[in-house]
């Protein structure tokens, strides 16, 4: 194992993203950016109401109107359910609205003043019904059912359902009751973390075009093949009459995951023989999308001995689904992992339950549930571990998993580094140290699983040496698409910038998942290493003939072969790669393997998805310096230590800016970003000024540390992911300095200045 | 539709008269506009080119601030920072770099929101602006300028001018604070100005406050005479139970009613407190802010 304690004020090795020129300086071409001849203008009728019943809905006005090209319902769309999960969806709503952003009908225009005049054209009148604006009671046998007919969609076998339960899960190991009997204290606690957005600052847009029976569609997303699947399915076309183009992606976290408006753009293309074009205001970004961070009801509760070992661990959660479940199913066995934690426990029961509301529909956001969970299970320890008069950095390592302990789940960890994690965070912080009174640092830990999935890519080189990547991953601003070039450069004894990608493009290039789950340098970095092995075959051979020598003594190494031990002994690859062109070419192809799931003993899961084995498990703490204006409720973080087992790091650069982007996300949501609803469930606070992101004004120092330690089943060389790990434990470190401050918890995330000044009066509501 | 880019007073006055409405940097106007809030006027008058309109005059009777000078101006002005504090502190908190650049004083008193952060300052030195139109020119206190939220007592055609500060006292100093979630493109949740005089025993010869955010217009603060003679801290706690008692805020998405009432009372104690600092002559950094760490301790 080594600790890498590069803290961000040290120089950062030189890394060069392939993508970055273009960016920075304004060359690079967004989808909203595009423009094809003859290009029309899309916009949305939306709900603009949570729950009812369409009695009437008339386009012929809109149709009718001059420069309006087509209008579409669900009347002209193929009548199909779709949702990865639960087939709870249509392209348009039919019968019933369910939420204020669901689309009820598509206008394509000249431009978006006409095609928003016709929009405003299309007549709706709704018979209101039952808005289900409260999680727990959607739960309750009394509440109306936002789906009735739930029972006759289809979904995957191992769901749960039941009534407004879209998804349950549980997870059992040992005997809870006799746990908890056999303890010294029982502490219970409740908390509640709200609702809040992704927030990409570029809002989604999408662009079709129609050459013959075979559609072009450039868009916004995050998973490229996932949204292909999505306009297949619903618009009843074969997979290779369907081209998804990604032009550079202006961020997404999550948020541009799963299949949003490309088959709507695609209908509308078609019906108007023309490109259409979409482009969201933020308004739109926040209500529409069926990815948002979804609001969690936990009760907790931990039985421990007087020393401090914990015995058991109860907990019941309540998810908000949302009004369709989008990829949110597996969300409830997740929450339950994160809510039993990664701690040594012999008995555990957690139940978790995703409910649907007449929300707009939850789905992955950054690490999803995590940093909701972690912020309870957190807080709740700190809880415990005042209840026992133990230091909570102590209690955590008393009770956190270590290599070769059992967790939660009954899977037994290989060398990981929580307890590495647990002594750098807290040292980088100063853990233990005086402070002033109105300062307190606050602790917490995390983890994550990392998704090892199939994935594919190209390599081939030219004539001329030069070479290209051809990778169906997709690069959402992460820079894990940018260090591919390094692996295969590292291969081939070339340099990075010897090569292009081509990338984000589904004719193309093979399947990958998609910028989700952490999971692209972890697949598509093998894949890239195994074509570009083909490549390191062929050239080997190519210059063993040329230097008459055995293949397997030739090293490729700065942009030349030679044979081993003799290095005058030489021929550059351009060389090489001219004697190929005119014979065999240099292509090579790569495909993950994934890796198989880890054995879980002793342990029952209900509604099991596969997220109670963690592959390659990734390991985080974060200790936050937080300071609070007592008298405002107002807290400000001062500093920030993360320490981080993502397993080896091999874009140093890259790895820190992930870490300081998910820290700030963090705070965010441990502090202002929130979504609030009216009690008709319509969003108060979709816009900047009201759903408060952080700035980079209010971005404390942030150090950070990495613990490397190799994992078998991880990704190249080591790597776990590390995308969504540091966005876990940041809110949870803020929650416990500020209990520390005023004496007890704030039960409800974001903590607001205002909730913050409720509990400091006492009112823990 | 019409946009007329005048580059003298008296043609932006013309254009007025004609109906044009004025625009100065735009961030209230055209931002509004895109949010829904009120659709452009058919008739515009840029008035972000008239020079006669960008000058800071130091005068015998204190300072004259033409209606375009920007937020970025009044911020990092020498003579604002050290003389007029208060307003400089209020300029210093708005929007982000590229709002302070464009944003204007004058926009932003003419806007008149009850959450406007140079309201509060302007009112307690106890500025005046000047408007004019072809009919002539006047001077109006500002506590007669507004009348509700986005509505002020000038005409249609009325042209915001000047703004005029008179000299403060000796011993005098002033200071703005604001309760904010984040420390750049927020909106006051509420905030408060005072401005206070001391003597040369450091007891309080008087105190003008005023709030934010807490009324539709921006108020001052009744009954302050009786803290004549009054030492600071306490003076400062009766201002705090004053403003909160005569606050009368709204919930919204923002912040209850009683928590802005609560926290104005606050804001109004640490703006006496900082006032009477300078008052000293105790130098306390624009923005006070920062300075003192609301949203912002570093
Ligand atoms: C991102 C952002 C952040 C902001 N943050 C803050 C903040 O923190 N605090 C704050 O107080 N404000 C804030 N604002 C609001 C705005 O920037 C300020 O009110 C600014 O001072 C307005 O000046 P302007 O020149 O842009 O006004 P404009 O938009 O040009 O005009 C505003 C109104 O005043 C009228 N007007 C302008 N000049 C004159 C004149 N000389 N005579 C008569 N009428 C006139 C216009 O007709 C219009 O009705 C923010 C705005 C944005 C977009």
């Amino acid at each position: 194992m080594t600790a890498t304690t590069t803290a961000i004020t040290t120089s950062p090795p030189r890394f060069v993203r392939a993508d970055g020129p273009d960016k920075v300086t304004g060359s690079g071409r967004y989808t909203a950016d595009l423009s094809l001849t003859g290009v029309l203008a899309a916009k949305f009728r939306y709900a603009n109401i949570g729950h009812a019943r369409i009695v009437r809905l008339d386009v012929t006005a809109a149709r009718a109107m001059p420069g309006v090209f087509a209008v579409l319902t669900a009347d002209d769309v193929p009548d199909v359910r779709f949702g990865p999960f639960v087939q709870d969806r249509t392209l348009f709503a039919r019968d019933v609205v369910r939420f204020e952003g669901e689309i009820v009908a598509a206008v394509a225009a000249v431009n978006a003043v006409v095609a928003q005049r016709a929009v405003d054209a299309i007549v709706v009148e709704y018979e209101p019904l039952p808005v289900i604006n409260d999680i727990e009671a959607a739960l309750s046998v009394e509440s109306a059912l936002v789906h009735p007919d739930w029972q006759s969609y289809g979904a995957a076998d191992a769901l749960v359902r039941d009534r407004n339960d879209a998804s349950f899960a549980s997870i059992t190991k040992g005997d809870v009751g006799a746990g908890m009997a056999a303890a010294d204290h029982i502490i219970e606690s409740r908390y509640v973390a709200d609702g809040c957005h992704a927030v990409p600052i570029e809002p989604r847009a999408v662009v079709a075009q129609w050459e013959g029976n075979k559609v072009t569609i450039w868009t916004t997303t995050q998973v490229p093949f996932d949204a292909r699947a999505g306009v297949c399915e619903t618009l009843q076309l074969p997979t290779n009459r369907v081209r998804i183009i990604v032009p550079h992606l202006g961020g997404g976290f999550g948020g541009k995951c799963g299949f949003h408006y490309e088959a709507h753009i695609a209908a509308l293309a078609r019906v108007a023989k023309r490109p259409v074009r979409l482009v969201f205001t933020r308004r739109e970004e926040f209500i529409a999308p069926d990815r948002r961070r979804e609001s969690i009801v936990f009760n907790i509760e931990t039985g421990v001995l007087d020393d401090g070992t914990i015995t058991a661990r109860r907990a019941w959660l309540a998810m908000d689904n949302g009004a369709y479940t989008a990829d949110a199913a597996f969300f409830s066995q997740l929450a339950a992992m994160h809510t039993a934690g990664p701690y040594r426990i012999p008995n555990v029961q957690v139940e978790a339950h995703l409910v649907y509301t007449n929300h707009q529909p939850s789905g992955s956001v950054r690490a999803p549930t995590a940093p909701q969970a972690c912020w309870a299970l957190e807080s709740h320890t700190d809880e415990v571990a005042a209840a026992v008069g133990i230091d909570p950095v102590e209690f955590r390592r008393r009770n956190a998993v270590d290599t070769g302990a059992v967790g939660p789940s009954g899977q037994t960890y290989g060398e990981i580094g929580l307890q590495q994690c647990i002594d750098l965070a807290a040292g980088g912080a100063g853990y233990g140290q005086p402070l002033p009174d109105d300062e307190a640092i606050g602790v917490a830990i995390g983890w994550w699983p990392s998704f090892s999935v199939p994935s594919g890519a190209y390599i081939k080189i030219d004539g001329d040496g030069a070479g290209q990547i051809i990778t169906g991953a997709q690069e959402c601003g992460t820079g894990s698409v940018m260090t591919l070039r390094d692996l295969a450069a590292d291969e081939l004894g070339m340099k990075p910038e010897d090569f292009e990608l081509v990338y984000q493009d589904t004719a193309v290039a093979p399947y990958d998942m998609g910028a989700t789950g952490s999971q692209t340098l972890l697949n598509n970095g093998r894949a890239v290493i195994a074509a570009a092995g083909q490549v390191a075959e062929q050239l080997k051979k190519l210059a063993a003939d040329h230097l008459e020598a055995a293949e397997a003594d030739i090293v490729l190494a700065d942009g030349h072969a030679y044979v081993a031990g003799t290095p005058a002994t030489t021929v550059s690859l351009v060389e090489l790669a001219g004697i190929a062109a005119g014979g065999q070419l240099l292509i090579g192809h790569g495909s993950s393997t994934p890796a198989e799931a880890p054995p879980l003993a002793g342990s029952s899961c209900v509604g099991d998805l596969g997220m109670a084995a963690f592959v390659a498990p990734q390991f985080s703490c974060h200790a936050v310096r937080v300071k609070l204006d007592r008298d405002t409720g107002v807290a400000r973080v001062l500093h920030v230590s993360a320490a981080h087992d993502s397993g080896i790091i091999i874009n140093p650069i890259g790895a820190h800016g992930q870490v300081e982007g998910a820290v700030m996300m963090g705070i965010g949501q441990a502090l202002s970003e929130g979504t609030t609803y009216d009690d008709q469930a319509r969003q108060r606070n979709a816009a900047l000024l009201e759903y408060k992101l952080q700035t980079c004004a209010d971005a404390p120092p942030i150090l950070v540390q990495f613990v490397e330690i190799f994992t078998p089943d991880a990704g190249p060389r080591g790597a776990k992911g590390l995308a969504e790990a540091p966005n876990i434990a940041t809110a949870a470190a803020i929650s416990n300095a500020l209990a520390k401050l005023i004496g007890r918890p704030v039960r409800q995330l974001p903590m607001t200045a205002e909730r913050v000044w409720n509990t400091i009066q006492g009112d823990a509501s | 539709m019409s946009f007329v880019i005048a580059t003298t007073i008296a043609e932006a006055v013309a254009a007025m008269a004609s109906g044009a409405r004025p625009i100065a940097g735009g961030t209230d106007l055209v931002v509004g506009a895109r949010h829904g809030k009120a659709a452009l006027p058919q008739h515009l008058v840029a008035i972000d080119r008239i020079e006669a309109l960008l000058v800071v005059h130091d005068t015998a009777d204190g300072v004259t601030i033409g209606s375009g000078v920007s937020h970025s101006v009044l911020e990092s002005h020498p003579l604002l920072a050290s003389a007029y504090s208060g307003l400089a502190d209020a300029s210093a908190l708005v929007g982000s770099p590229s709002t302070r650049n464009l944003g204007t004083i004058g926009g932003n008193i003419m806007n008149a929101s009850p959450a406007m952060d140079t309201g509060a300052p302007l009112l307690v030195l106890g500025a005046q602006v000047e408007l004019q139109s072809m009919r002539g020119s006047r001077r109006v206190p500002l506590s007669e300028l507004w009348t509700g939220p986005g509505r002020t007592s000038a005409a249609p055609d009325e042209l915001c001018v000047m703004v005029h500060i008179p000299t403060p006292l000796v011993r005098s100093g002033s200071a703005y604070l604001r309760l904010e979630y984040r420390r750049a493109m927020e909106i006051a949740v509420v905030g408060a100005a005072a401005c206070v005089v001391l003597d040369e025993d450091g007891f309080v010869v008087s105190a003008s406050v005023a709030l934010t955010a807490v009324a539709p217009t921006i108020i001052m603060v009744d009954g302050l005479h009786s803290l004549a003679g009054a030492n600071v801290p306490e003076a400062a706690v009766r201002v705090g139970v004053l403003a909160a008692g005569q606050a009368t805020p709204i919930s919204d998405v923002r912040a209850s009613a009683q928590y802005r009432r609560h926290t104005v009372g606050v804001m109004a104690r640490r703006a006496v407190e900082a006032a009477a600092r300078r008052a000293a002559g105790d130098i306390v950094a624009i923005p006070l802010n920062r300075a003192i760490g609301i949203g912002a301790a570093s």
